[in-house]
């Protein structure tokens, strides 16, 4: 069940960062230092616009910004809620698992004796399918 | 229907006070839907377009049309489809708030009771209290209240949160913003309080001169302006040579300048004034609207 919490988020008014990008950067940094994690739901448009005593319309801007950047999600129905990130794994657990697969490769290569040159080459060959994808 | 996409449209509209122009072709649209911030500095003609608006006076020459209608020329439904609090929140001093009440209900045939309630409990004023007994603020939301239960398709506000205090102008943004009368109209809102305007605004019209200067999102428009720091060695550039300047300013032996719709390449334009540092940063909308006001003020040279 998503769980509903208050968005504990303070925007200044005479700052050169518009309220609605004091939003934005705001919920961002929530997101990036877990205080806000994902299926998390986030305050109404009208109740956070509410909280902040500020115009509804800059809410949703900023909401519709961080939605569209992939930090958000809405639910049909039920609201907007922190997304599950595409990139779920932290840098260094990343790292891990690609020293562990970079090191089962060349341990098997190593036991077919096959030439470092052609291995690289079919790797590259193999590799392009994920270039592919990502461009 | 071009004429009912706007709920204020005036075309070379011009009010002349014997030599001066309080008005000056002024030529405006404001579009249905959200809230309208109007800015300008004194005598910018704010409060002539809302009498000329309002029908309370006559343009010299050019037309002003409200919800579509000829301003000179509303009928009292007409005007029942217009809200205006003016800034001093004028009311029957002598009146129990419940007499001027059962008027304005009378008077009104879209009246709603419950909008009248929603935004009167924001307040802590009785039926029986006199008008004259209330604080400024009190008076202020019940006039809000009153206004509301109307059932305005165009909400007129001029400096409605003048000399409020701040929970009185707290309790009278949040009727404005979140009651449910307040969701259905269009509003139209006169202040000087940037901070007011970076809350509520959907969109900033600055008046200048009786002209319009600017109309777009507050945000945009701050992204039109932005400061610079310079370390020049002499007095500076000339004034008049610097483009799109705003304001100029020399602190603690550094230029600062303000300017208007100036990207990356002003940097250049200040290294080749002989700037030995150039820095920039962008300004919050209060700063931005000074600035673009003071723009045609007479501004003494740098000591």
């Amino acid at each position: 069940m998503p769980r509903t919490r208050g968005l504990m988020l303070q925007i200044a008014t005479g700052d050169a960062r518009p309220i609605s990008k004091q939003i934005v950067d705001g919920v961002r940094m929530k997101i990036a230092t877990a205080e806000l994690v994902p299926g998390d739901q986030l305050p109404s448009v009208r109740g956070l616009a509410q909280q902040l005593t500020i115009n509804p319309n800059t809410v949703a801007k900023a909401y519709a910004e961080l939605t569209a950047e992939g930090w958000l999600e809405s639910r049909q129905g039920l609201g907007l809620f922190v997304a599950t990130p595409r990139q779920r794994l932290s840098d260094g657990e990343r790292d891990r698992r690609m020293d562990e697969a970079i090191s089962a490769f060349v341990h098997e290569v190593a036991a077919l004796d096959y030439p470092p040159e052609r291995a690289l080459s079919r790797l590259d060959r193999a590799l392009q399918v994920l270039s592919r994808k990502t461009a | 229907m071009a004429d009912t996409d706007y709920v204020i449209e005036t075309r070379a509209l011009t009010r002349r006070y014997g030599d001066k122009l309080a008005l000056d072709t002024l030529d405006l649209a404001i579009a249905a839907g959200h809230i309208h911030a109007i800015v300008g500095a004194n005598g910018a003609g704010k409060s002539t377009l809302f009498r000329i608006l309002l029908g309370f006076l006559p343009p010299s020459s050019g037309s002003a049309r409200i919800l579509g209608r000829d301003s000179q020329r509303l009928t009292p439904s007409d005007r029942g489809r217009i809200g205006f609090v003016n800034e001093e929140h004028t009311l029957p001093s002598w009146m129990r708030v419940s007499a001027v009440t059962a008027m304005q209900r009378h008077q009104y045939p879209r009246w709603n009771q419950a909008a009248f309630d929603e935004v009167i409990g924001h307040y802590h004023v009785l039926p029986q209290q006199k008008v004259g007994q209330l604080s400024r603020g009190e008076r202020a939301g019940f006039n809000l209240a009153l206004t509301l239960a109307q059932g305005p398709e165009l909400l007129v506000l001029d400096e409605p949160t003048l000399g409020l205090d701040v929970v009185a102008k707290r309790a009278f943004l949040e009727s404005l913003m979140y009651s449910s009368a307040a969701e259905s109209c269009t509003v139209v809102y006169c202040s000087h309080q940037m901070e007011e305007i970076e809350r509520v605004a959907d969109n900033l019209i600055i008046l200048e001169r009786g002209r319009l200067a600017h109309m777009s999102a507050p945000d945009e428009f701050c992204g039109r302006v932005t400061h610079w720091i310079a370390d020049m060695p002499f007095a500076g550039p000339p004034p008049a040579s610097v483009p799109g300047l705003l304001e100029v300013q020399r602190i603690d032996g550094l230029h600062h300048y303000l300017v208007l719709d100036q990207d990356e390449g002003f940097a250049g334009f200040l290294r080749g004034a002989g700037a030995r540092t150039v820095q920039s940063m962008p300004v919050s909308l209060d700063r931005a609207v000074n600035g673009f006001l003071a723009k045609n003020h007479a501004m003494p040279v740098a000591a």
